[in-house]
């Protein structure tokens, strides 16, 4: 019995360590394209969707304090799912008239759009590609017969989201993207991709929901970002495994 | 039979559990940027170069963590200089040119301008945001003019419902990974090494 204990801990040490083992990120998923020169970028994916999302733990935790003060084990187990839930439902309802108040400011914008089109420039100033072109509809016969590649860009959810612990009131803009590039006529996807793209910059929501044009300039800047980030991305798949 | 010692066990027990890495823990991230994943990129259009990559300057406001998680420090398993000069030494070789300070065409001068990773605590979730800021200078090695100045933000955000070290980590992987990719293939930075006269050809 002694004797085993070493041969078991050893073991568990030896399965415990793989915890701690590095695992790189995930590439995007690619093969080699060089010989692709004639894209065309299609915005696509449907509506978009704004947040706000500010990850509070208000009135969660205060609901937290209260229930610690209930001495019934019954009930405070039954209470607690329920406070759960209305934690969410609370913010859920705060945040989506937050969302309702800036998708009006942003009325006239098209992530889709504006991502793909700072794609198309991004793309444009490698000089790899012999003609890059976004159109806005799906394309024809003959433009399907004449490109290489076909750029799909999706933009599933833009928004606001807090990233710092200590500073309420503040949020940076973002947008979640998707791209895949296709071959026409075969269908067989050559890279996609998808990026949670942040802006490197902290705003005052307030400030946010109240002017139009702070809130379209912001949201500009971040939707721009996010079709360089693509770009970058696909531009870095371009030779991959070579 | 010799009985073992309870206390005896659980101290082993618990060597095994910190020397194994498992869990939470605030204490070296092995942050990294995996040479498998590095690609040929806009960098390899320039002809091959000699450079001269600098050691990596720490700017960052305050060195000694990345970040921290109640009241206890996130730290990198090695220097972040060292992390982030790593990955600029495989993107510079993987495309092409040569590292050397020997006869060198450019110099390349790298600096850390943040490294961090924030927790922002929900009430049931958590969201991770890592964040890598890293300014490249080109500078040319015979009159010591700067040729070009840059700077690549990389971020990563995870929502995850439990705390983690392989999350932390993971999140900054992919943010040096962002920056990196950045670096690989801004088209001035590519122009600005096409357009060097070489040592050999001044």
């Amino acid at each position: 019995m002694v004797r085993t204990i070493p041969v078991v801990l050893a073991l568990v040490a030896l399965s415990l360590a793989g915890c701690a083992s590095s695992t790189p990120p995930l590439p995007p998923s690619a093969r080699p394209f060089d010989d692709v020169r004639r894209v065309l970028v299609v915005p696509s994916g449907g509506e978009s969707a704004f947040a706000v999302v500010e990850y509070s733990a208000e009135p969660g935790r205060t609901f937290d304090e209260i229930l610690k003060w209930i001495p019934w084990q019954p009930y405070l187990a039954a209470l607690r799912p329920a406070a759960q839930l209305v934690h969410r439902g609370i913010n859920w309802a705060l945040e989506a008239d937050r969302a309702a108040t800036a998708t009006a400011r942003l009325q006239g914008i098209s992530p889709r759009s504006v991502v793909a089109q700072s794609m198309v420039r991004t793309l444009e100033t490698t000089g790899w590609f012999d003609e890059v072109r976004i159109i806005e509809r799906e394309p024809t016969a003959e433009e399907r017969r004449r490109a290489d590649a076909i750029v799909r860009v999706a933009v599933p959810t833009w928004g606001l989201v807090r990233v710092r612990d200590v500073e309420a009131g503040l949020l940076s803009g973002f947008a979640d993207v998707r791209g895949q590039m296709a071959m026409p006529g075969t269908g067989v996807v050559l890279w996609e991709d998808s990026q949670d793209v942040t802006s490197p910059e902290q705003i005052p929501v307030e400030t946010f929901l109240r002017d139009r044009d702070f809130a379209r300039q912001e949201m500009m800047v971040v939707l721009e970002r996010a079709g360089q980030r693509l770009a970058n991305e696909l531009l870095y798949s371009r030779s991959a495994g070579r | 039979m010799r009985r073992q010692h309870p206390a005896r066990i659980a101290v082993l027990v618990l060597g095994v559990l910190t020397a194994s890495g498992c869990g939470v823990k605030t204490a070296g991230l092995d942050v990294r940027y995996p040479e498998a994943s590095v690609t040929r990129s806009l960098l390899a259009s320039a002809p091959p170069r000699r450079v001269e990559v600098l050691p990596v300057a720490d700017r960052r406001a305050d060195t000694r963590r990345i970040g921290t998680r109640e009241g206890s420090d996130i730290v990198t398993s090695r220097p972040v200089t060292d992390i982030v000069g790593e990955a600029l030494l495989l993107e510079v070789k993987k495309n092409g040119h040569t590292v050397t300070g020997d006869r060198k065409d450019v110099i390349l001068a790298g600096a850390v301008e943040e490294f961090r990773l924030d927790v922002v605590g929900g009430y049931s979730s958590r969201q991770y945001v890592g964040r890598v800021v890293l300014a490249v200078t080109l500078a040319d090695p015979r009159s010591g003019e700067t040729l070009l100045i840059r700077r690549y933000v990389g971020i990563s955000r995870r929502v995850v419902d439990k705390d983690s070290d392989n999350s932390w980590r993971g999140v900054m992987d992919v943010a040096l990974a962002r920056t990196m990719h950045d670096f690989a293939t801004d088209p001035e930075l590519a122009s600005v090494m096409a357009r060097l006269l070489t040592a050999f050809n001044p």
